[in-house]
């Protein structure tokens, strides 16, 4: 009986005596790759309850169980690195990706609050936010130097604001430099969002728009799991918290997750939101499993879903009646 | 002078301000996961935390964990190691296959086997014991924590492969990953059913506790195959 071990092939007679081995060299790398190799072979397994270390000493390959231990232990660690260093696929950055965008979404909404509330006490006037508020204070520091040419010149000019002194001044410059940084960063983060998008999910990218796609990818895990998903997961990922509430009590089972944000399902009618939910998600199931399989694009898969939901449209003009009748029986029985 | 109580082999109760439980630290001087660590003389106990871990909840519970310094551990659901680096404090002598299905958990583990030679690492699917039958050999006690639906079905598969006949097995059944909307107790007797009935020769349960406080909806089982 042949026997495939992680430090070579054991030959053994019906009660397990060794009659032949063909051992490996005791170089570490070569006994990781090895072992690897052999993580998908179904043939020529170790027999339940098979002592390899007793093997491994009896074969000759290590002379005492301390070796055997030191060379399993090597072996086994470079292959776990092995395994690891190329665990971070494309779809892997992408959910990095994505996870950074929304830490630096966080910060930069709270950063700009806070320079806004900070400069709003020397010029409360300006009436600009966020990004232009930064680029406003990069530029000027103090209202004092803000130019004839500007919109703003006559407000600054009589703005109620305090006076900025100098030390004040250049904190508050750097600190919106930070915050300009940071609206940098997120359209870096957009773009290469985008791009990779692009490259490893073109189908669900073209259906989903890049950014959704990727945090679909991002919740489902990796694009293998989002492929794996049916439909029905697709319809609801994002809505974790609504869809255990429906399978454990009453309440109503969410129409949609994340695909909300999907242009299609958040300018439809309220009554055909879940109808048009469930055809968006069955294509974009259907666009991740055509990336993750095939690769190749299929720009026909958004017209059809198009056509399927300009029908869902026309099936369904008007908001379904109440029933007035059923209604009351339900009424009823709660009585009870 | 803290006070040390030897709870079981490798297992101790260390007093110092109140009760620890705590195990020898195999690598001196280092903390694996912000842990505290007590010297009591030429000795340092490493603080081990049963709301961090279900191994070590089961020990508070008074499962019969029966490890000896030499042991041999198969360790399904290593995660990051936290547990683990317990393990390896008990069985100082002998050897923990380290199984881990997720390359991010493997990360911080490949740090923790580095410094510790007793561990080795696997990244693998705990479902598919084939996939390290060339890496594994019999061992005493197989302790599974991987939160999955088919625990009972894992547990099986790796305890006829590689549980010695004397051999134990030590289960964390988490019932909210088995069914989500179900009542955990009738979850727990399902699964105690299934570890006893659903393969040849099946196991035989000899004891199984809830790991309330330390964990919620978790059910503590030590079997032993028929």
């Amino acid at each position: 009986m042949k026997i495939n071990t992680w430090f070579g092939t054991l030959e053994t007679d019906i009660v397990g005596e060794i009659l032949e081995s063909r051992l490996l060299s005791k170089d570490i790398r070569k006994l990781a790759l090895h072992s690897l190799s052999l993580r998908e072979s179904r043939s020529n397994l170790p027999p339940e309850g098979f002592d390899l270390k007793a093997a491994a000493i009896k074969s000759g390959f290590a002379e005492s169980p301390a070796e055997y231990y030191f060379l399993l232990h090597e072996v086994t660690l470079e292959a776990a690195k092995l395994q690891v260093s190329s665990a971070i696929t494309p779809d892997q950055r992408i959910i990095q990706a994505v996870e950074a965008l929304d830490d630096v979404n966080e910060t930069t909404n709270a950063l700009s609050e806070r320079l806004s509330e900070w400069y709003g006490g020397y010029f409360p006037e300006s009436g600009l936010g966020g990004e232009d508020l930064a680029l406003f204070i990069v530029k000027y520091g103090s209202r004092e130097n803000v130019s004839s040419e500007d919109p703003l010149y006559s407000k600054a000019r009589n703005s109620m604001g305090a006076k900025l002194e100098p030390a004040d001044e250049a904190l508050i410059k750097d600190f919106a430099e930070s915050v300009l940084s940071l609206y940098e960063r997120r359209r870096q983060i957009e773009v290469y969002i985008e791009n990779s998008m692009e490259q490893v999910a073109p189908n669900l990218k073209h259906i989903a728009g890049p950014m959704l796609g990727a945090r679909l990818i991002s919740l489902a895990g990796s694009l293998k799991k989002l492929a794996e998903f049916p439909s029905s997961t697709i319809q609801v990922i994002g809505a974790s918290k609504a869809l255990f509430k429906h399978l454990r009590a009453r309440a109503p089972s969410p129409k949609h997750g994340i695909i909300y944000s999907h242009p299609l399902v958040n300018t439809a009618p309220w009554w055909l939101r879940g109808k048009v939910a469930r055809a968006v998600a069955s294509k974009l199931s259907l666009a991740a499993r055509i990336d993750f399989y095939s690769g190749e694009k299929d720009p026909s898969l958004i017209e059809k879903l198009e056509a399927k939901v300009l029908q869902i449209r026309t099936l369904n003009p008007r908001p379904p009646q109440k029933k007035q009748e059923s209604g009351a029986k339900l009424k009823k029985r709660r009585r009870k | 002078m803290p006070e040390v109580k030897k709870l079981s082999d490798g297992i101790f109760e260390v007093i110092k301000d109140k009760k620890h439980l705590a195990t020898k630290n195999l690598d001196p001087g280092k903390a694996v996961y912000g842990e505290k660590l007590i010297p009591v003389q030429e000795t340092e106990y490493r603080t081990w935390d049963p709301r961090r871990s279900k191994l070590g909840a089961m020990v508070l519970k008074k499962f019969n964990i029966s490890l000896k310094e030499n042991s041999k551990v198969l360790y399904l659901g290593a995660a990051s190691g936290t547990t683990v680096s317990h393990v390896s404090d008990i069985v100082s002598e002998g050897a923990v296959y380290a199984v881990e299905f997720a390359p991010r958990s493997m990360r911080d583990l490949i740090r923790l086997a580095s410094r510790r030679k007793n561990i080795h690492p696997i990244l693998a699917d705990a479902g598919k014991p084939d996939s390290y039958s060339h890496l594994v050999e019999p061992v005493d006690l197989i302790f599974q924590d991987v939160a999955q639906p088919n625990q009972a079905e894992i547990a099986a598969r790796n305890a006829i492969r590689f549980l010695k006949r004397d051999g134990y097995l030590l289960l964390s059944i988490k019932a909210r990953s088995i069914d989500t909307a179900a009542n955990p107790k009738e979850v727990f007797k399902a699964e105690v059913k299934k570890l006893e009935q659903a393969f040849e020769p099946g196991f035989e349960i000899l004891n199984a506790k809830d790991l309330k406080p330390y964990h919620e909806d978790h059910l503590g089982v030590l079997a032993k195959l028929r």
